[in-house]
């Protein structure tokens, strides 16, 4: 039985995050020995797979409340328009139609297609589409501006308000002498490259259903990505106090980045609910959810890279634009690798679009694109083998590690064309190789509680979200290992603002923000648990243990699991632990090789292989992280091959907003996937890996297609049209 | 919008009484998968859904040796491709099927209802785009996102026609019988189509009252082979760029004769004489392919971002006819 | 307008009074609390509200209530017999073929629908069958491996 401790943590409360100091038994706080987790990184299916094999689980838009309504919003369809009025007379005429409201006063600017302007609520979905139309708004189109070559230009009509310029500087950087390194390098690439915005897809559509409670609080189901960020922005728009509020998220299908607050649908659904005395349903339909709520921005950039004969990169220049339509753009450049000199400039340029949201790793599958294409061009300039120029250039250590591996796995050696786009007949294949970079740590101030029960129950909460990433699955896990109890005998908690504090899942930061805060609760609980059993039973601390199996050693005599419980007190024991930083790390890295095959009279490119290996300090489940990793490949294909934002230029409109035209990769699509989880012994705390997973498959994938058919696509995604265009097939449409 | 009134009818007489005359005020529902679909976006309003599905006997599949294939227009593409003898005798029906929609569709579309489906034009889905075919003035697609538009055929309208069964019915010879329950007339299927410089507003010769009550389809002769062939930016469930419906009969070491029909690049099936012509004759050795697969898209004329389609369709071309040999 | 009053729903008739261009999915979720099949997308275009109509998977969200009468209709919540999973479900938790789940009812019913014509499917009938179920967080490859483990698990004389 050990004695106490104290350790630095964080804490947050009330949107404030403070040090503090905190109590802990004084054991050694580590993940311990590979050998000695049981569960803890062995391959674990989920906790919650029957719900969701069975069509129990609960999603948002499946809530249904008694007397609920359904919202619906009525959107712009003009891409910049000053409304000049609004009448929702004939809406509320119509049966069934409970409550309407404007969103935008008349005056006001509406600057995408797809801003919000007004709400209903009525009995029905369908009655609801029809009362949206039945709206009258009269708008004065004013001009604008979609494309974000077209905005740059000085005259280009003005997105935000005549006040504000459309191109604003981003992200700059200046290192050194580049003209130095041009002047004196062995080869120069020089080209412009492009990445398309793209959209989130979220297969379950933003929305919540808002249930006034009788206290004066409200419960809110989001489908969020954070269960207590949105409970503080409900307090905030409902003006009481965040204990009065309750987010609820059960099971949510998908977010990607794009779902971290109530947004204008939430606010919406909070009026309507309170306009109406009834529960309000408000759930996007597809069209509003491609249109406004979110997107990827697009990234352009002219990139002049510089390389000495040995493969050393010397210097880069690179200037660049993106647009995130109202909201801002930006990638990270250089990246991944040491260039030696360095001159980059960035402008955000707004267009009348619906704003960027975070997607998944934002800016990094863009920056990738941009920075690998170069490398690699630069590599075959100086006649070198593109893997091992990024090898001489890559300071990581773990990524070459990692490509050693992954060379090995795509089988670089042998499919790696010397002469790309020399081979015979009408399909060729080749390789490609790019890399990720990103943080994977924890955030503090995750609060976790534990409860045991005289009944033998373990519960675990933490008012944590799980996307699908398994969270409730690593809980469990660490709690059982923790008790040496089997996995079912814990049962994981989640998914509501009422348990203990924790971040938005975002930026691969919820398992190293989880994970340690779990790990130090039932420490913590194990700890309470032998204290109260000592106690009960008057027996001295330190002669009450824990064995394997959840067989207690109390004194002289073995206790079952249940048989000790039952002499706990009446309550039981309640436990909290609080996250440290010793139990995560950040900093990882990961690669990604493809073997693509081109059809030179089509343009088509198919994908055989991706090999993605990946670190993330000590791996929680190997089922679930494995999946993570095909996921990320999975939206990285898409990424490289068919996704695709396309707004119209005449009218302002997405053009492509259902998901058949905008092309996510079906599973027709699949190559084989080998995702290979790089564990090293260094390994000390957990790292998230969402977002590293995603980044350098598109680059790996239009590499490939360049070893294969000897055409640079510079632009994504890699479709019949940009493939043809650049091997020159297009008569008139020549590739630069 | 909802619909006033939704009836079901037992014949083509009911149909036509309850179709009317008034063009698009009632709406013919038969599988329901672009209807529906249509509706949701308020792109058609009717006030009054006609469910021919209750009809009898327009599920059928016949065949005949000797008169070829009778497809009533209720049968679903499912079933279709399942059929054995359609798989061996009209494989470019059963290959087009295999690649058109996804199988859940299939399952619910019927034959009929893919000839009649309205264009995927993204500016005639738009609610908010009234373009030419909606009663406008613009074509959106001359001077906007045309990648996916037309390249023969086209204007003033550029549209293509969506579906990949209607290429292969025409490459093989189908007629379809039309009603209004007095009425029928038997047209062939290549006829049935019309041009938007035609008539914008609509792909086929239908009339408000009529409906297709069935699909016929004769016997290929001895020895011909036919293959549809599609291209797309994926597989899974994607609209053509181009595809290709090639029906060949050898004579004697060359071809004797030939059908071929492209879709996914104008706005009604195209059938391409020219190409037939550079095959009949002639050996099927490549320089006879890539003669034809020039002839076929000779007259295109492609819009500012659909060029890559002419190099494609022509690849598209070559290899269908290839496969006819394999 | 014409009304619905009843439709056969995983084995029993169930009472309901809707309009029959009604979409099937919208009674299923919003009249009769099936809420397994899912909106994805309204159109046919994800795959997400397939269900199954006389043994066939049809998209419910183009599906109209009138054409829904007088056919068996079987969604995911059906597919459970005395408290025993269907193999193909089993196979889904086992190999952990999802993450948000969202899409993996359609999933499930397009599956069940093969595995029911085909007792054996390949990699490429499998890819051929779900090609209109698309899922955003990429769980593809083990989707076709739970369908491939079902295949054998029914083969081998599991409960069907």
């Amino acid at each position: 039985m050990p004695k106490t401790k104290k350790v630095k943590s964080t804490i947050t409360e009330n949107g404030e995050t403070r040090e503090v100091e905190i109590e802990v038994p004084d054991v050694e706080v580590s993940w311990g020995k590979r050998e000695d987790r049981k569960n803890v990184g062995s391959r674990m299916t989920r906790v919650d797979g029957a719900d969701k094999v069975t069509g129990r689980a609960k999603y948002t838009y499946d809530i249904d409340l008694p007397g609920m309504l359904w919202g619906r919003i009525l959107r712009s369809p003009h891409a910049k328009a000053r409304i000049t009025a609004i009448d929702l007379e004939p809406a509320k005429r119509m049966p069934g139609v409970k409550a309407a409201m404007t969103l935008k006063e008349a005056g006001a600017t509406v600057r995408f297609a797809g801003d919000e302007v007004a709400a209903i609520a009525a009995v029905s979905p369908e009655v609801a589409e029809d009362a949206v139309r039945a709206i009258r708004v009269t708008y004065e189109p004013l001009p604008f501006v979609v494309k974000e070559d077209a905005a740059r230009a000085p005259d280009a009509p003005r997105v935000l308000g005549n006040d504000r310029p459309n191109v604003e500087p981003g992200r700059a950087r200046s290192e050194g002498d580049v003209n130095k390194a041009f002047a004196e390098a062995a080869a120069v690439v020089e080209a412009e490259y492009r990445a398309q915005a793209r959209l989130h897809a979220c297969l379950e559509t933003h929305g919540h259903v808002v249930a006034r409670q009788e206290d004066g609080g409200i419960k809110v189901w989001a489908s969020t990505q954070a269960v207590h960020g949105t409970a503080d922005e409900f307090a905030a728009i409902a003006g009481i106090p965040k204990d009065k509020v309750e987010v609820v998220c059960q099971h949510m299908g998908g977010g990607f980045g794009a779902k971290f607050g109530p947004g204008a649908e939430g606010r919406a659904a909070y009026e309507l609910a309170k306009l109406a005395g009834a529960p309000v349903k408000l759930m996007l339909q597809r069209r509003e959810e491609s249109e406004a709520a979110g997107n990827a921005p697009s990234a352009i950039m002219k990139v002049k890279i510089a390389g000495a004969k040995d493969g050393t990169i010397t210097g880069i220049e690179a200037s660049g634009y993106g647009t995130g339509g109202i909201g801002g753009a930006g990638v990270p450049f250089p990246y991944i690798y040491k260039t030696g000199s360095q001159k980059v400039t960035q402008e955000t340029v707004r267009t009348n679009i619906g704003p960027s949201n975070s997607m998944r790793a934002p800016g990094h599958p863009q920056a990738s694109f941009l920075m690998e294409s170069a490398v690699d061009e630069l590599a075959y300039k100086l006649g070198l083998d593109p893997l091992e120029l990024r090898m001489k250039n890559d300071p990581s250590a773990l990524r070459q590690a990692e490509y050693k591996i992954g060379a090995e796995r795509i089988g670089w050696k042998q499919h790696w064309n010397p002469t790309p786009g020399k081979g015979q007949g009408a399909k060729v294949r080749g390789v490609g190789v790019a890399s990720a970079t990103w943080g994977g740590g924890g955030g503090g101030g995750t609060q976790v509680d534990v409860k045991i029960s005289r009944d033998g129950g373990v519960w675990v909460g933490v008012g944590t979200q799980d996307l699908g990433t398994g969270v409730r699955t690593f809980i469990a896990a660490i709690v059982a290992d923790e008790f040496g109890l089997p996995r079912e005998a814990v049962r994981p908690e989640v998914g509501s603002s009422k348990l203990g504090n924790s971040g938005g899942s975002g930026g691969s930061t919820t398992t190293p923000s989880v994970a340690p805060g779990v790990k130090m609760a039932a420490i913590q609980a194990k700890f309470d648990f032998l204290q109260a059993l000592a106690k009960a039973t008057n027996e001295p601390p330190d002669k009450v243990e824990l064995l394997p199996g959840g067989v207690v050693t109390n004194g002289t005599k073995q206790l079952s699991w249940k048989e000790a419980c039952k002499r706990l007190p009446v309550a039981g024991v309640s436990s909290r632990g609080t996250w440290v930083p010793e139990l995560q790390q950040s900093g990882v890295g990961g690669v990604q090789f493809a073997h693509a095959e081109v059809d030179m009279e089509t343009g088509r490119v198919r994908v055989l292989k991706i090999v993605c290996v990946q670190d993330c300090g000590i791996p929680m489940n190997k089922l679930t992280l494995e999946s993570q990793m095909n996921g990320g490949m999975i939206q990285g294909l898409g990424f490289a091959l068919t996704e695709d934002r396309i707004v119209d230029a005449q009218t302002g409109r997405l053009v492509n907003w259902n998901l058949d035209e905008y092309k996510l990769p079906g599973p027709w699509e699949m190559p084989v996937f080998e995702p290979i989880v790089y564990e090293y012994p260094e390994a000390k705390g957990v790292s998230g890996v969402a977002e590293p997973v995603v980044i350098p498959t598109a680059s790996a994938i239009a590499n490939a297609v360049y070893n294969a058919c000897g055409a640079r696509v510079r632009s994504l995604p890699l479709i019949p049209k940009h493939v043809l265009e650049a091997m020159g097939r297009v008569p008139g449409r020549e590739s630069a | 919008m909802k619909p006033f009134e939704y009836v079901r009818v037992k014949d083509a007489r009911q149909a036509a009484q309850a179709l009317g005359t008034e063009r698009d005020q009632a709406k013919i529902l038969a599988g329901g998968t672009d209807l529906l679909g249509e509706m949701k976006d308020y792109l058609v309003t009717p006030a009054r859904l006609v469910n021919i599905k209750t009809i009898p006997n327009l599920d059928k599949i016949e065949h005949d040796d000797k008169k070829g294939l009778k497809l009533g227009a209720l049968v679903t593409l499912s079933r279709l491709a399942e059929d054995k003898n359609v798989r061996e005798r009209y494989t470019a029906l059963a290959q087009a099927i295999d690649l058109s929609a996804m199988p859940q569709i299939r399952n619910a579309a019927t034959i009929g209802g893919n000839l009649c489906q309205r264009p995927r034009c993204w500016y005639y889905r738009d609610e908010h785009t009234i373009c030419l075919k909606k009663g406008g003035s613009k074509c959106y697609a001359v001077e906007g996102e045309n990648q996916y538009h037309a390249i023969l055929g086209g204007g003033p309208c550029y549209i293509v026609h969506p579906s990949d069964p209607a290429p292969a019915l025409v490459a093989l010879g189908a007629r379809v019988v039309i009603t209004d329950g007095t009425k029928t007339r038997e047209v062939p299927l290549e006829q049935f189509f019309i041009l938007p410089a035609q008539n914008v507003r609509r792909e086929n010769i239908l009339a408000q009252n009529e409906i297709i009550t069935h699909v016929l389809v004769p016997a290929p002769a001895p020895g011909t082979r036919s293959v549809y062939l599609k291209e797309r930016e994926k597989d899974s469930y994607d609209w053509a760029l181009a595809s290709a419906a090639v029906v060949v009969t050898p004579n004697a070491g060359s071809v004797g004769a030939a059908r071929v029909v492209l879709g996914g690049v104008a706005p009604v099936p195209w059938r391409v004489a020219e190409a037939e012509k550079a095959l009949v004759g002639q050996p099927l050795n490549p320089a006879t392919l890539a003669r034809a697969a020039e002839a076929a898209l000779a007259g295109a004329t492609p819009l500012e971002k659909n060029g890559y389609k002419v190099p494609l369709a022509q690849a598209v071309v070559r290899r269908a006819l290839s496969l006819t040999m394999a | 307008m014409a009304r619905i009053t009843e439709l056969d729903v995983n084995g029993s008739r169930e009472k309901i009074d809707v309009d029959a261009e009604r979409t099937l999915l919208s009674v299923l979720r919003d009249d009769l609390d099936l809420t397994g099949a899912k909106y994805g997308c309204g159109e046919a275009r994800c795959g997400a509200c397939v269900v199954l109509m006389d043994g066939r998977p049809v998209p419910a969200c183009v599906t109209s209530a009138g054409s829904a009468a007088g056919a068996k209709i079987t969604t995911v919540e059906g597919l459970e017999q005395d408290g025993q999973l269907h193999p193909l479900q089993e196979a889904f938790l086992e190999v952990g073929a999802m993450q948000c789940g969202y899409c993996t009812p359609g999933m499930i019913m397009a599956g069940v629908a093969l595995l029911r014509d085909n007792p054996d499917p390949d990699e490429a009938e499998i890819v051929r069958t779900l090609e209109g179920n698309l899922c955003r967080c990429g769980a593809y490859p083990r989707i076709v491996a739970a369908v491939r483990r079902a295949a054998g698990m029914l083969r081998g004389g599991g409960a069907a």
